[in-house]
């Protein structure tokens, strides 16, 4: 009995428990229900790159990335998926036709020179370009879709306006071989190492040549747009910058040195990308789904609680309350490891609600034989739990392994359905046996009256002689 | 009641046997017209799929109803004859819409079609699209992973199995489970012949793998049973075994199946187009898998082990029970 109320105890702590999670962390939708876009980008190999190299994935990574910013959404996501493709997703974009169009070209690195006598102007214009992209950041909390639209064009105007600043000396990404990052022998800085083939360097060495001591600086373009501006040394004025190597040196951190030698590179990996995938869906079409798996819910689970109530008696009513923290329990545990919720999910939590069922009804079979078979009800109710164990283990187990091979191998929708399906399981286990039993013993242990009504657990009970 | 399994079991084998043939004459048919055994979706296959539905706040956009010659005549112009084309009507909050299913559309393909489309139709509301476009090769990478996962989870199965109970438990268990899976896909493949929009995407394959996990564990409960009444009665007869084993699951094999299909039904009424067939393939596969473990696992056990018991008369056993004699 102690420790029946030991885990009543428990089990209502952990129901308070879910409810504070489920208020303060609503759980993550996906974008079949939110409404946006989902496009799976193919890194293709070359006569020249025949595999692609997490190193190399990384480097398309961060073009896909300095694309899908410009693009002015909001809480973009993109990431890598297995070893040669890349995931973007653009929530409440009903249409991707710019996103598609952007992100299907091959990176454009160039290196340019600085035009005489537009020192100032650059100054400037960078200036309001950082101005720009601060607004930008700003703008997409508000998610004000017009006001975005409208500072992205501002960014793109800006942008053009810095490229007229330079003039192209024809020494491309092709041209690059590698770009690093190394420590400094001075302080805590970091610089970022470039390597060019014969032709660049001595593009390169022409180039450093021109502009070293005057102040003008090179201009590094990844996809039209300038990400770095060093400028050469007066030391350089003879030969320029010779060998085909060169280090760009500033207020680097290790982190932003990374950075810029990531961009670099991808800018001169010459992978072509393709979109593979495109899965978008419009915000009410979306809204649309989500009412109508509430109502499946919400259906599936009603049916369910009627079935075991008129079917069960007492302990069916017992269990629809063990359902009830079920459901709940199981939508807490989503919000918290940050389960994003699809359709197929929400088809998975149903099922396994379904299944969570399943559980109930081996112990309650089990705990009818035995009182049919004479036994008191206490102890019929501690052996059907008993008995039914191993049944229940097995059971669950052999889900579980299905569940397995479908989150390691699907793709996104699937794990989805995968994960809530498998994670419902396990907590269904935990509820059966934990939650029911609990309620039944402390029923059957609490209130000596209902041991004389049998009636309420089988019908027609055999006569009890000495209880 | 009481439920004689061993006695009509050529009777369970019958039914079986005919709807599983039904479903293997079904998926020949299949390959020769359609070059697969079932209707492929967008998933394998590659191909766009559009979905869009009028704009009703703007007047006269949804007075009449779409008309599927305009936009086959849209279609043929695009070059994009023989593509799927399915009218959505008007009713409760639907809007009027159109369901295109086509070759892979890219970006600039798919705006020209929607803006020609657009012209003679009216206008769209953007938020009530559907873009769905799969590459070729995407898609038979999706379908080399779903089998994959498929083989997977039955040799983990099997294996589990195996470790748990003896091999010819585990060898019939999986036996149950190969006869699930076969009618299932034997429906589909017929489905898919009878109705165009009966197709198979990734759904299936996470459907047909939930069936396999349910299906063994049917029918692990009545082994489970069967196991502890041979414990019990180590001399009754394997038939009568079996019987009593099944007998008394019964109301659980039931219920359960019961309880799941309810929730499953209600996701197939209400659940939305997405999920419909993905229910109805839970919904054939669960029932299936309630037979199975009852009718058909139950009495190939009980035919196997009195086969084995005939034809092998353990001389071993004998010995030793003569010498303790």
């Amino acid at each position: 009995m102690q420790r029946q109320r030991l885990l009543l105890g428990l089990i209502v702590g952990l129901v308070i428990l879910a409810i504070v999670v489920l208020l303060n962390n609503p759980i993550r939708q996906g974008l079949d229900l939110q409404g946006g876009a989902q496009l799976t980008i193919q890194v293709k190999t070359t006569e020249e790159i025949k595999q692609i190299t997490p190193k190399e994935l990384e480097a398309v990574l961060s073009v896909v990335e300095g694309r899908v910013n410009g693009l002015g959404v909001s809480e973009p996501v993109v990431q890598t998926v297995g070893s040669d493709q890349i995931l973007v997703q653009l929530p409440g974009v009903n249409d991707p036709k710019e996103a598609e169009r952007v992100l299907g070209g091959t990176a454009q690195l160039d290196f340019r020179k600085q035009k005489p006598g537009t020192e100032a102007q650059l100054g400037i214009e960078q200036q309001i370009k950082a101005g720009l992209l601060q607004k930008q950041e700003e703008l997409r909390k508000t998610g004000d879709e017009k006001a975005i639209a409208e500072n992205k064009a501002a960014i793109d105007r800006s942008n053009e306006a810095i490229a007229q600043l330079f003039e192209d000396v024809n020494l491309t990404g092709k041209n690059l071989k590698d770009a690093g990052y190394q420590p400094t022998q001075v302080s805590e800085r970091w610089e970022v190492t470039l390597r060019f083939d014969a032709k660049g360097g001595e593009a390169f060495a022409q180039l450093t040549k021109d502009l070293a001591g005057t102040g003008r600086s090179i201009g590094i373009f990844v996809d039209k747009a300038l990400i770095s501006s060093p400028v050469v040394g007066p030391e350089f004025a003879q030969t320029g910058i010779s060998g085909g190597s060169a280090v760009i040196t500033g207020n680097f951190t290790a982190q932003s040195a990374k950075e810029l030698a990531v961009q670099l590179r991808g800018g001169a990996l010459p992978v072509p990308v393709e979109i593979v995938e495109n899965r978008t869906v419009g915000a009410t079409l979306g809204q649309d789904s989500i009412r109508r798996s509430i109502y499946a819910g919400v259906g599936g689970l009603t049916l369910v609680l009627v079935f075991m109530g008129v079917y069960y008696r007492l302990p069916g009513l017992i269990a629809d309350l063990a359902l009830v923290i079920y459901a709940l329990l199981t939508l807490a545990v989503f919000a918290l490891l940050g389960v994003t919720l699809t359709l197929p999910g929400i088809a998975g939590f149903i099922l396994s609600i379904g299944m969570a069922v399943d559980a109930n009804v081996l112990i309650f079979e089990r705990t009818r034989e035995e009182i049919r078979a004479g036994k008191t009800l206490y102890r019929s109710v501690e052996s059907g739990f008993y008995r039914a164990f191993s049944s229940i283990l097995d059971g669950n187990v052999t889900t579980v392994i299905a569940c397995a091979a479908l989150f390691w191998l699907g793709s996104g929708l699937v794990k989805g359905f995968a994960l809530t399906l498998g994670l419902g399981v396990v907590l269904s286990m935990f509820t059966a046996i934990t939650c029911t039993r609990t309620f039944m013993l402390l029923l059957v242990l609490g209130f000596p009256g209902l041991r004389q009504k049998p009636e309420l657990f089988v019908p027609n009970p055999p006569k009890l002689v000495n209880s | 009641m009481k439920l004689n399994v061993i006695k009509q079991r050529s009777l369970w084998w019958t039914v079986s046997a005919s709807i599983i043939l039904a479903g293997i004459i079904s998926m020949v048919i299949s390959t020769a017209t359609l070059g697969s055994p079932l209707r492929l979706g967008l998933d394998f296959v590659g191909g766009t799929r559009l979905q869009v539905e009028l704009d009703c706040s703007k007047p006269g956009v949804c007075d009449k109803p779409i008309d599927i010659t305009t936009v086959r005549q849209v279609m043929d112009e695009r070059g994009l004859g023989g593509s799927s084309i399915q009218i959505l009507g008007k009713q409760g909050n639907q809007k009027p819409g159109v369901t295109i299913r086509t070759k892979t559309l890219n970006e600039s393909l798919r705006t020209q079609l929607l803006t020609s489309l657009s012209e003679k139709l009216g206008a769209f509301d953007p938020k009530t699209i559907q873009i769905d476009t799969v590459g070729p090769t995407l898609g038979r990478q999706l379908f080399i992973s779903g089998m994959l996962a498929i083989i997977l989870s039955f040799a983990g199965i099997l294996i589990y199995l195996t470790f748990r109970f003896q091999f010819d438990y585990a060898f019939f268990a999986f036996i149950a489970l190969f006869h699930d899976v076969f009618i299932t896909v034997g429906i589909f493949s017929i489905l898919g012949l009878l109705l165009p929009s009966v197709e198979i995407d990734s759904l299936f394959v996470v459907a047909i793998l939930t069936i396999i996990g349910f299906s063994v564990n049917d029918t692990v409960v009545i082994y489970d049973r069967v196991r502890e009444v041979i414990k019990e009665h180590p001399d009754m007869h394997i038939d009568q075994v079996v019987d009593d084993a099944v007998n008394q699951t019964l109301s659980r094999s039931i219920n359960t199946t019961l309880t799941v299909l309810l929730t499953l039904f209600s996701i197939f009424l209400f659940g939305g187009e997405t999920l419909k067939y993905f229910a109805l393939c839970l919904i054939i596969g669960f029932t299936a898998g309630a037979y199975s473990s009852i009718f058909i696992a139950s009495t190939l056990l009980a035919w196997w082990r009195e086969r084995a018991d005939k034809s092998q008369p353990p001389p071993a056993g004998k010995t030793i029970v003569a010498d303790e004699a």
